[in-house]
């Protein structure tokens, strides 16, 4: 027996808004294309810059600097899809990303878990990706999920345990940060096809996408480099990001720091166009700003945070999904500052029509585990939700034959449409919950206490047995292969 | 502006968004006119019943029920003014309302404070009034203020007191929520006329302005409308607010509470025009929701879509609006509902521009002072701010040229781009304050700093001493009339 995983609840704003005109958004692409051109890309890897140079590109390969021309880089994107499937476990989870929902998953990979039971402090494992994947199973506002902190205790092959606690644990779509390097990159694609079932099915409805990281300033990574070529190969998306700190490895202004984010990315995406033509991939601008006094990343300074729903306008400007930066917060421990932080940027990227989104469920500046951290900032998910699904002003809704029977002074409590809608308000389950004092609880001890609920209660779908006997020959041939376990 | 009056700080969002559609607002309009005309409004006032009657509204005296022809409503609507001025008693601090600028008060009235030093929660007092004055007149976020609490210690004469505590803390506009009654109203004209100078220049530039609630459903408040009329006379700017609770004093669906909040204030800004065409009224609404377990009255459910398509209800009527943000329901401050509850709502708010916006800085909704919450809620309100200002895309911000010359791989520190602007980049909220070890320190212990800072070193304005004069000479007055 397992329970059913509840359907997504995706984020539909009634209108998209742009929060950027778009001469602006002009004037930041030809800057894109005009660092493109004139100072390159760093890319270490021999593999990539041979596609470069293949391709068109200017490559120095003493350097390793890649120049790309205006023309180039605008015929190069033009293969890449606009939309396309993730596919989950379950094809009710699918997500089918076509420009009205958008999807969010958790954050990842934090490194530190406030213990479930103990409540310490200590290094993370996978045990966390696990149970956090049954939390993430549970919630509607979780469309996908990224393992939300590193399973420590695989130090080698760390990223494929992850997954294969992903797998057991939600039927949803599952997207990695954490696997680089083209032995890694094998395993997973090996364990994606075992969830998808056959090569045809893995392209159609992806049940695994890669997120690589970019080294601002204008670098690329080689090791993340080739698995995304990897993964593209085998028809899964691929996505960039770059998370440039203003001040430090971006300039100091914020115009500054999104061209030189955006020229990382869109260096990558280039690449992959070239590559494999039609592969689907996102674009994730995750800026920071530097503080001053300690060099310290600061990813929800106020100003700063303009940026998040620009690098969503810069996404659609070069025709491909986004991957916004929502919910990440530098507070240490769930409360005020957590929840302030959180509202605003996620809200903007919403209007401005992100596709995809991360991520929920991290503090100190997306390093920490709170298990109750998540189901805190879904309480925010589904207000943002709400706020922006717009008002009904059906004539049932407007009630007005009831108004005119209560009529001036009268009470709406008795009346039968009250009974009938009331049910359907939607409260928080978090807040004005009463003890049986009668007293108003704290809303992060009720999370705390849904999150020990969850763990008790649900149980989604398991893996077959072949395919979890599959993913456990793969995973004991990469840990001989790779490094064992500690 | 000089450093004295540093510039407010409004919103003057660079986009704008739709919450209701053109046929939506339309809908709602006209459910109002069906209900003005076919259940009407209870007026339980003589004086407004029979100016009602002598314009062609039809008035059953006996219930005292008028309902209103639609003809009545659009003629009398015609001359409501799209926006006026709010005068303050400094007037670099005057409100010209206008498209696409908002401004920001503080909250009111709560009846418990929170003692910054002891944490003992009692009755607030005018004093408290006074302190908090002091402290919006402080933040360019706050352009006017509500007394934030009552002042329990005066009596029948409290709101009169109120206005008092302010005008002696702050230069900024006052907006009564508390003043009722003809006679209060009178005295309150008194008291604003002192600080104007005169009564033509009351009218030009008003430094007082009153809310007024009905009462739901559809009900005005005798006292508040009677009041009202008083200040409209006198062209003092009249909020009416309706505040319908869906369930219980409103139909549980959203759209039936709006249109039905929107018929008791559409009712009274008629008897308004009425009584003095051309007179500024307001428009807000700010609907909360039963809780079907406790009745329990809670203004932030998880689906409160409807809370800012009411300013373009306002808007859609010509009218221009007070919009509800902050006010949470928790208990305490600085906790994550404080947070979660409101941290949205200046966006949300800004996006759609009402003119005028409550308020900051209460907790436990709209019931406790914690002096240091306005600090919390004005980090949000800046947070918001930044948001919808305008990214500056120039030759300079783009920084081609340190990008060029940092190429791949290096880094910003060392660039002569980056000592000019770093100072900028990063705004600090109360989030980044660095301790002596270079910790982030606790937002909560930082407002606590700031607060206790502004009201041990901030030093408005004074009155002159002949208009302290006249006021004391005003309060003793009222004291001895009403008690």
């Amino acid at each position: 027996m397992f329970n059913e995983t509840p359907l997504l609840q995706p984020i539909k704003p009634r209108e998209h808004y742009h929060v950027v005109d778009e001469g602006q958004i002009e004037t930041l692409a030809n800057g894109t294309l005009e660092i493109l051109a004139e100072t390159g890309v760093h890319c270490p890897s021999e593999k990539c810059l041979n596609i470069y140079a293949e391709h068109g590109a200017e490559v120095d390969f003493e350097s390793q600097i890649v120049r790309l021309k205006p023309d180039l880089v605008t015929a190069s994107l033009s293969t890449a899809p606009r939309y396309y499937d993730m596919g989950a476990r379950s094809p009710a989870h699918d997500i089918h990303l076509d420009g009205t929902g958008l999807y969010c998953a958790t954050d990842g990979s934090g490194v530190e878990t406030r213990d479930f039971t103990t409540r310490e402090r200590r290094p993370s494992r996978k045990d966390d990706v696990a149970k956090m994947a049954r939390i993430v199973d549970y919630l509607s506002s979780i469309g996908f999920y990224w393992p939300i902190v590193s399973a420590q205790d695989h130090p080698a092959t760390a990223p494929l345990h992850e997954l294969e606690a992903c797998f057991s644990n939600t039927v949803k779509h599952i997207q990695s940060e954490t696997v680089t390097g083209e032995e890694l990159g094998k395993y997973a694609i090996e364990m994606a096809r075992v969830i998808a079932g056959d090569d045809g099915t893995m392209r159609k409805r992806p049940p695994l996408s890669l997120l690589v990281c970019c080294i601002a300033p204008l670098g690329q990574d080689k090791e993340g480099m080739e698995s995304a070529l990897q993964f593209a190969e085998a028809g899964l998306p691929v996505g960039f990001m770059s998370m440039a700190n203003v001040g430090s490895t971006g300039p100091a202004t914020l115009a500054g720091t999104v061209v030189a984010a955006d020229a990382e990315i869109v260096s990558a995406m280039v690449l992959l166009q070239m590559a494999y033509p039609g592969t689907p991939m996102y674009h994730s601008f995750m800026p920071g700003v530097m503080h001053r006094h300690t060099g310290g990343f600061l990813g929800t300074a106020m100003e700063g945070t303009l940026l998040y729903p620009i690098g969503v306008e810069m996404a659609h400007h070069w025709g491909v999904p986004s991957l916004a930066g929502v919910f990440g917060t530098d507070g240490k421990v769930p409360g005020w500052q957590t929840a302030s932080e959180a509202t605003t940027s996620f809200l903007l990227c919403a209007l401005a029509g992100a596709e995809t989104g991360s991520g929920l469920g991290l503090v100190e500046s997306c390093t920490l585990l709170y298990p109750e951290e998540i189901v805190l900032d879904s309480d925010i998910y589904h207000r943002v939700r709400m706020e922006l699904a717009g008002l009904d002003t059906s004539r049932k809704e407007l009630a007005l034959d009831v108004i005119k029977q209560v009529g001036p002074r009268g009470l709406f409590l008795k009346h039968r449409h009250t009974r009938e809608n009331l049910k359907r308000r939607k409260y928080s389950e978090l807040t004005e919950q009463v003890d049986p004092s009668g007293k108003i609880r704290d809303p992060v001890e009720v999370a705390r206490e849904k999150v020990d609920w969850i763990l008790s209660n649900h149980h989604p779908q398991p893996l077959d047995a072949a395919q979890q006997a599959e993913l456990t020959r793969i995973l004991a041939s990469a840990d001989r292969e790779i490094g064992g376990s500690q | 502006m000089n450093d004295k009056y540093p510039p407010l700080e409004p919103l003057r969002p660079e986009y704008r968004i739709k919450y209701l559609t053109k046929e939506q607002l339309d809908q709602l309009q006209e459910a109002t006119l069906d209900i003005l005309e076919s259940v009407g409004v209870k007026f339980p006032s003589e004086r407004a019943l029979k100016i009602l009657a002598a314009h062609g509204a039809q008035v059953d005296q006996d219930t005292q029920i008028v309902k209103f022809p639609r003809d009545l409503v659009f003629k009398a609507m015609k001359t409501v003014p799209r926006y006026f001025v709010m005068g303050a008693r400094a007037p670099e601090y005057d409100l010209q309302l206008q498209n696409g600028t908002t401004y920001f008060t503080t909250d009111g009235c709560g009846v418990q404070v929170c003692e910054l030093d002891t944490g003992t929660i009692r009755p607030s007092t005018k004093a408290d009034v006074g302190m908090m004055a002091k402290v919006a007149d402080y933040l360019p976020s706050i352009g006017f203020i509500w007394p934030m609490v009552s002042a329990q210690d005066h009596g029948r004469t409290s709101i009169l007191h109120e206005l008092d505590a302010i005008w002696n803390n702050s230069v900024k506009h006052v907006q009564s929520e508390t003043i009722m009654g003809k006679r209060e109203c009178e005295y309150a004209l008194e008291m604003a006329t002192v600080i104007a100078g005169s009564k033509e220049e009351l009218r030009k530039r008003p430094q007082l302005s009153l809310v007024v609630c009905t009462i739901s459903p559809l009900i005005q408040d005798e006292s508040g409308i009677e009041g009202a009329m008083v200040m409209a006379k006198a062209g003092i700017p009249v909020v009416f607010l309706s505040m319908p609770c869906l369930g219980t004093t409103a139909p549980a669906t959203q759209a039936g509470a709006l249109a039905m909040g929107d018929a008791e204030i559409i009712s009274a800004t008629v008897l308004m025009q009425l009584v003095a065409p051309g007179a500024p009224v307001g428009h807000s609404m700010m609907q909360a929701w039963a809780d079907p377990r406790t009745g329990a009255y809670i203004s932030y459910p998880r689906d409160a879509r409807g809370r800012y398509g009411v300013v373009e209800m306002a808007h859609h009527w010509g009218m221009p609006s007070l919009g509800a943000c902050y006010g949470t329901d928790s208990v305490e401050t600085a906790t994550w509902q404080s947070a979660a509850e409101p941290a949205l709502d200046p966006l949300l708010a800004g996006l759609v521009s009402p003119e005028i916006v409550t308020g900051m800085g209460l907790a436990r909704t709209y019931t406790r002072l914690y002096p240091e919450q306005i600090i919390l809620d004005n980090d949000l309100y800046q947070r918001a701010r930044a948001y919808l200002s305008r990214m500056e895309v120039s030759d300079e911000t783009l920084a081609m040229e340190a990008i060029s010359k940092v190429g791949p791989g290096g880094h910003f520190l060392a660039q002569k781009h980056t000592r000019t602007h770093i100072r900028t980049s990063l705004v600090r909220g109360v989030t980044h304050e660095l301790d002596d070890n270079s910790k982030y320190r606790d937002p909560h212990e930082v407002a606590r700093e700031q607060v206790k800072h502004i009201i041990e070193n901030h030093k408005p304005e004074p009155l002159e001493t002949a208009q302290q004069t006249e006021i004391d000479r005003i309060l003793a007055a009222a004291e001895k009339e009403l008690g």
